[in-house]
């Protein structure tokens, strides 16, 4: 008994080992093996790269303004493979900060080597995390982990999804004598009771992700916020320049949910 | 030491318990075994139990288990200013114990700077049965609450990331969450966690009303009597149960006024819950001075008063407050009197001065 299954597991191992030098250029795809895929954000206004608190930009209504805060969650990424099978990665949570460039490179750990053409991501915390017990609420989930950030709001337990601050003239001077706007969103749509829910999921088309023991691809996500203006809804800072509650912050969250594309995919 | 809690549903409402019942049904008090009642101090009162006229518990106590050394690891945060930007300011500054952990006869409290807030300070007792916190329900889990007050601008005005890097400086601190938790580890998680522990233990159930419904010999007065009949038949349809309060939001007809508080609305941004606030709970109303989300009324006089002749139909006013030919509850003198007289009873002297839950 012993010799039978001993000679079927050479042979196994034989087997493959000739499989594994017969495509010694392109290495097999044993399900079980996973890698890491970069998913990098780089937040640009229109043509030019973002810039806190220097350059002025111009939205589509002509207003000129400056960003000096530009926060966001992402979560639930999923990547369908070649297949056509999503895989999804739900406990991977990051917060991607213009002012923290080593958080603009998000790792996406434990993804098993396939192909992959599709990315899709949550902007913001899901429900079920925004409104899990203490214990779950570690890494950029951690409400006391913001400092002056402020990404979780105390009152009206939940994050702030996605956090826009910054200047512009054409906003009426506040009481610390500044024009400024602060556009924050968040709303996950209520504990108990029925509230505003901002998620946005956003899918995009890339072209192949090629994900091996060797290979830890980088899909270089582009977000561009002037869309954060321009889109469904048309929002003039001059209207719009303080939004800290969930239901008014919805026609931006429709706005930015476009702003997102994959520019290209290195795979290597 | 652990307490181990069975989450047994018990009555509700206003009916007596057999006397024997007040032996704490489903609970395990594992440290009492080893003292006898003939020698020796007193066995230890367990931190936390069921009283027997009141529900299951909200609060998950098995992700959160009550030990001595959390509790005073808990009660010590809850009195150091160090949780405020200034360290001027600490949890029991506008919740003091003998006004029912609340802020005794302001409207509204003084938080740093001297800076004023918008809504009067809620009682801090029997928060295990609490399923919302908040005039407006915006925090839904007990484990949240501690971070709205340091961080509300008008409060504490400090970020809890900072409070976590002062206890882990202070020389007291490290040794304390070790002791309470297994490592001197200071994190978000284990503080707020240690917070909930004390007000956990706050639990009020031993007021004169207690022990009536409770039938240990408590008897009321006529007045008293009358009062509790009174508030059955008019107070109890949203002052429901062992706790008073149905945990619902309700438009009382308040007349609007100062800041114009939105209230629940400000969470839900429902058009139907524009001026609705929590259903308060009423044990040790007698103490918790000035009522109302705003604190507008200084006496339960007052209260009475306004829901009698003070109510207005106002956006979203509670349908209950509407059963008559004008809004209110109609209350004679002699009716309000006894209410008042009831009320009374719902104080919990041995809870107030408890030296437990008092600062170390």
């Amino acid at each position: 008994m012993n010799t039978t299954i001993n000679s079927l597991l050479s042979l196994f191992f034989l087997t493959a080992l000739l499989i594994a030098c017969q495509e010694s250029n392109v290495e097999p795809l044993n399900p079980n093996d996973k890698n890491s895929v970069i998913l990098e954000f780089d937040n640009r206004v229109g043509g030019q790269k973002m810039a806190l608190g220097e350059t002025t930009y111009r939205n589509a209504s002509g207003e000129d303004f400056t960003v000096t805060r530009f926060n966001y969650f992402i979560s639930n990424v999923a990547l369908k493979n070649a297949e056509g099978t999503l895989v999804r990665f739900p406990e991977q949570y990051f917060l991607i900060r213009q002012a923290d460039p080593a958080t603009w490179e998000a790792e996406l750990k434990d993804v098993p080597v396939a192909d992959y053409t599709e990315l899709t991501f949550t902007i913001g915390v899901d429900s079920a995390r925004s409104a899990s017990d203490i214990s779950a609420r570690t890494g950029v989930l951690d409400p006391a982990s913001y400092g002056e950030d402020g990404m979780y709001w105390s009152w009206n337990s939940g994050y702030i999804f996605v956090k826009m601050e910054g200047t512009s003239p054409v906003i009426p001077l506040n009481s610390a004598g500044k024009r400024a706007f602060e556009l924050h969103v968040g709303g996950y749509g209520g504990r108990a009771a029925v509230a505003p829910n901002n998620i946005r999921t956003v899918t995009l088309p890339m072209q192949k992700a090629t994900v091996r023991k060797s290979l830890t691809p980088t899909v270089h996500v582009v977000a561009d916020f002037l869309k954060v203006f321009n889109g469904p809804n048309t929002i003039k800072l001059a209207e719009t320049y303080s939004v800290h509650n969930p239901a008014a912050a919805g026609p931006i969250a429709d706005n930015y949910k476009n702003m997102f594309l994959v520019d290209h995919v290195h795979n290597d | 030491m652990y307490i181990t809690i069975n989450r047994l549903a018990s009555g509700m409402g206003f009916g007596p318990f057999p006397a024997n019942s007040l032996m704490m049904f489903g609970l395990v008090v594992g440290l009492l075994s080893g003292c006898s009642p003939s020698d020796g101090p007193p066995p230890a009162e367990p931190l936390f139990e069921v009283p027997a006229n009141f529900p299951a518990p909200t609060y998950d106590l098995s992700k959160n288990p009550i030990t001595q050394e959390g509790f005073e690891l808990g009660r010590a945060l809850f009195y150091d200013p160090i949780l405020s930007r200034d360290r001027t300011i600490s949890c029991g500054e506008c919740h003091s114990q003998s006004s029912g952990f609340t802020h005794h006869g302001h409207d509204v409290s003084h938080g740093i700077d001297d800076r004023k807030g918008t809504r009067n300070s809620m009682p801090v007792q029997n928060m295990a049965w609490e399923s919302e916190f908040f005039w407006d329900g915006g925090v839904g889990d007990l484990d949240f609450v501690s971070i709205a007050p340091i961080e509300n601008p008008v409060e504490m005005d400090e970020k809890t990331g900072n409070v976590l890097e002062k206890l882990r400086k202070s020389k007291s601190y490290p040794g304390k969450f070790k002791k309470a938790f297994g490592s001197e580890e200071i994190t978000t998680e284990r503080f707020l966690k240690a917070l909930s522990q004390f007000m956990l233990t706050l639990v009020s159930a031993d007021s004169r009303y207690d022990k009536f419904v409770r039938q240990e010999g408590e008897v009321f007065t006529t007045d008293e009597r009358a009062g509790l009949t009174i508030f059955e038949q008019k107070c109890a349809s949203c002052h429901a149960g062992a706790l008073f309060t149905d945990g619902s939001y309700r438009n009382n007809g308040l007349p609007i006024q100062g800041v114009k508080d939105l209230g629940r609305y400000r969470i839900t941004e429902q058009q139907t819950d524009r001026y609705r606030f929590r259903v308060p709970g009423l044990r040790n109303v007698a103490v918790t001075a000035p009522y109302m989300h705003d604190g507008r009324f200084y006496t339960l006089e007052a209260v009475l008063d306004h829901y009698e002749r003070g109510v207005q139909k106002t956006e979203n006013l509670d349908r209950l407050l509407q059963k008559n030919d004008r809004p209110g509850i109609p209350l004679s003198s002699e009716e309000k009197r006894q209410l008042i007289a009831f009320l009374h009873t719902l104080t919990d002297q041995s809870f107030l001065q408890d030296t437990r839950f008092a600062a170390p």
